[in-house]
């Protein structure tokens, strides 16, 4: 009898929840159509994308190939990992010791440092382009790959920094004492001991930090929108832009796969990372 | 544990210049543009012409940048009204214990991961085509919605609104994310308490999940408008009048790269991206001292 009633109740919760089972799959279904629909016609002809019977013939590779080689897809997923991979490290080598420091250091300044962090995360990329431009025309640096980045590595230092502060503060001041008895330095120490105990943080703010750089638009269109230097979002602007005259749905689809399969891969295998990259930055602050 | 000035600079250093070159001084120097004149945005100091806030006045006076600022105080609104309140409510979803709710949480994320051109052109080149496959009108014309069907997601007014959505449906994710979060750290007696007292769950949320995670809340309407500001990628894939941004507006007024560009002007560039921030900053400012004012009253 007891069973039975629990039983009822638990079918009467599953009901109550129907409404909201509902939408969520309203919400995600439009989402994995909308992407797989996009991932079939990039491999059929624009002539079946327009009737209507994706890949009646066959898988269409040369969608791809086109995409890749004529239009330079491939030169542009080039050009983005060259903009992202070294910036990634980069922010983590600058950022991993500042966080360090500003969390267990006290000294004069530290809370201004402190509240600089939180400016910098305020603040709107168009208010530093300009002068960086010219900057960057003055050293002849303009129209080469270092200009995005550096930006993208002194950009990530606001939001890197203030991410893994906490981290850095939750260690126990013992490791640090330790290492001073055996006579071993502050930097060695950091490198050595208080690094490699914040590993899981660093690959998770790596993670997030690769995939927002991935996905920048505004300074790779302003920095780096010349043949040879296009990024994969500003490449695709111009991709669409000059298919859409000559009406090549298939290798318009195409050139999108191309730009979001990387991160959506990724994000596949390591959401729970991406996703607490996200959380933290919101609920500490 | 020593703490020598030495090795407080070795740590800081990096991040300090890196904060100054990209920060501190361009900041700064925007500002100063803004009061100028200059023939390009490269044009050395010894050039620049001091008008006064000149170039503020000319820009108030541009049509193209009234309209971008509206534009962009519409954006945030509604489209805010919109992103919050769903993300909010889809937190609340899957915060139940539903089946399969770790994947759903990780789906309504997945677009918040693609970059902003290629959802662009996702929504603009299939969802809201006006083709025989476009999404939407294969999906009303299935339906039978012969009138929905027929609307025109891609003409000149309706413009705006379709970007919007596009908007809604790849920050809403995000935000849900963060409500989760905040969510899941309030500790379940309170649930079980006010359920003991006959609590329905409007009541629930009313009076324990939201109080709860006021501050979340108020976090998330800050960020909101940091984002919002910086609209632009959505806004150039949607190229129109009617779905001009004020970043889109410097951009052009920076570069004229593009057909039907203004003729270029860094000083007045300069002077809306001072507007665009300064506005960014006033209205976060005044979320922040009206959520913690409130914090006060409970």
């Amino acid at each position: 009898m007891n069973h039975k009633r629990k039983m009822i109740s638990g079918l009467k919760k599953e009901l109550l929840r129907l409404p909201g089972y509902m939408l969520v799959i309203i919400w995600v279904g439009f989402t994995f159509f909308m992407i797989g629909w996009i991932i079939l016609a990039s491999f059929s002809t624009t002539r079946e994308i327009f009737t209507g019977n994706l890949l009646a013939s066959g898988l269409h590779f040369s969608n791809y190939t086109k995409a890749l080689v004529a239009n330079k897809g491939l030169q542009n997923v080039i050009n983005s990992v060259i903009y992202t991979v070294p910036s990634c490290c980069l922010t983590i080598l600058v950022c991993a010791p500042a966080a360090y420091c500003i969390s267990r250091f006290s000294f004069r300044g530290n809370g201004l440092i402190q509240k600089l962090i939180l400016i910098g995360l305020a603040i709107p990329g168009i208010m530093i382009i300009m002068p960086l431009f010219s900057v960057f025309n003055t050293l002849k640096l303009s129209g080469t790959h270092f200009t995005l980045i550096f930006l993208y590595t002194a950009t990530s230092v606001p939001y890197t920094t203030f991410f893994l502060m906490p981290f850095f503060a939750g260690i126990s001041p013992t490791y640090e004492d330790a290492a001073a008895i055996d006579g071993c330095g502050p930097v060695r120490c950091f490198w050595h001991i208080m690094f490699p105990l914040v590993q899981p943080a660093i690959v998770t703010i790596t993670i997030f930090n690769f995939i927002s750089k991935w996905n920048e638009y505004f300074m790779a269109l302003v920095f780096a929108n010349k043949s040879g230097l296009r990024s994969i979002g500003v490449g695709l602007y111009q991709i669409v832009s000059s298919l859409m005259i000559s009406g090549d749905y298939a290798g318009m689809f195409a050139s999108v796969v191309i730009v979001f399969m990387p991160t959506v891969v990724i994000y596949a295998f390591l959401s729970d990372k991406i996703i607490t990259g996200v959380t933290a930055g919101g609920v500490k602050g | 544990m020593k703490q020598t000035k030495r090795s407080i600079i070795v740590f800081l250093g990096p991040a300090v210049l890196l904060y100054v070159l990209v920060f501190f001084y361009p900041v700064l120097r925007t500002s100063m543009m803004s009061l100028f004149e200059m023939n390009n945005i490269s044009s050395p100091v010894r050039e620049w012409g001091f008008v006064g806030f000149d170039n503020y006045a000319k820009l108030l006076n541009t049509q193209l940048f009234r309209i971008s600022m509206i534009n962009i105080g519409k954006i945030w609104l509604f489209t805010g009204i919109a992103t919050l309140g769903l993300a909010m409510l889809l937190a609340l979803i899957l915060t139940q214990g539903l089946k399969f709710q770790k994947f759903f949480r990780a789906s309504v994320y997945l677009p918040n991961v693609i970059a902003a051109v290629a959802v662009g052109y996702m929504w603009l080149l299939f969802v809201f085509s006006k083709s025989k496959f476009g999404l939407l009108t294969s999906l009303f014309n299935f339906l039978g919605w012969e009138k929905m069907a027929q609307f025109q997601w891609l003409s000149g007014e309706n413009l705006f609104l379709s970007m919007c959505i596009a908007y809604v449906f790849s920050n809403t994710g995000y935000f849900m994310m963060m409500y989760i979060a905040a969510m899941e750290n309030i500790s379940q007696d309170y649930y079980d308490s006010a359920l003991i007292e006959g609590a329905n769950i409007f009541q629930r949320f009313l009076y324990i999940t939201l109080p709860l995670i006021k501050g979340v809340l108020g976090m998330s309407t800050v960020l909101w408008t940091t984002r919002t500001i910086g609209f632009f990628a959505l806004a150039q894939v949607f190229s129109n009048t009617s779905t001009f941004t004020p970043m889109l507006y410097t951009y052009r007024t920076l570069f004229a790269t593009e057909a039907g560009s203004e003729s270029v002007n860094p000083g007045i560039a300069a002077a809306s991206a001072v507007v665009m921030t300064l506005t960014a900053v006033i209205v976060s400012q005044s979320l922040k001292h009206l959520i913690r004012t409130e914090n006060y009253e409970i």
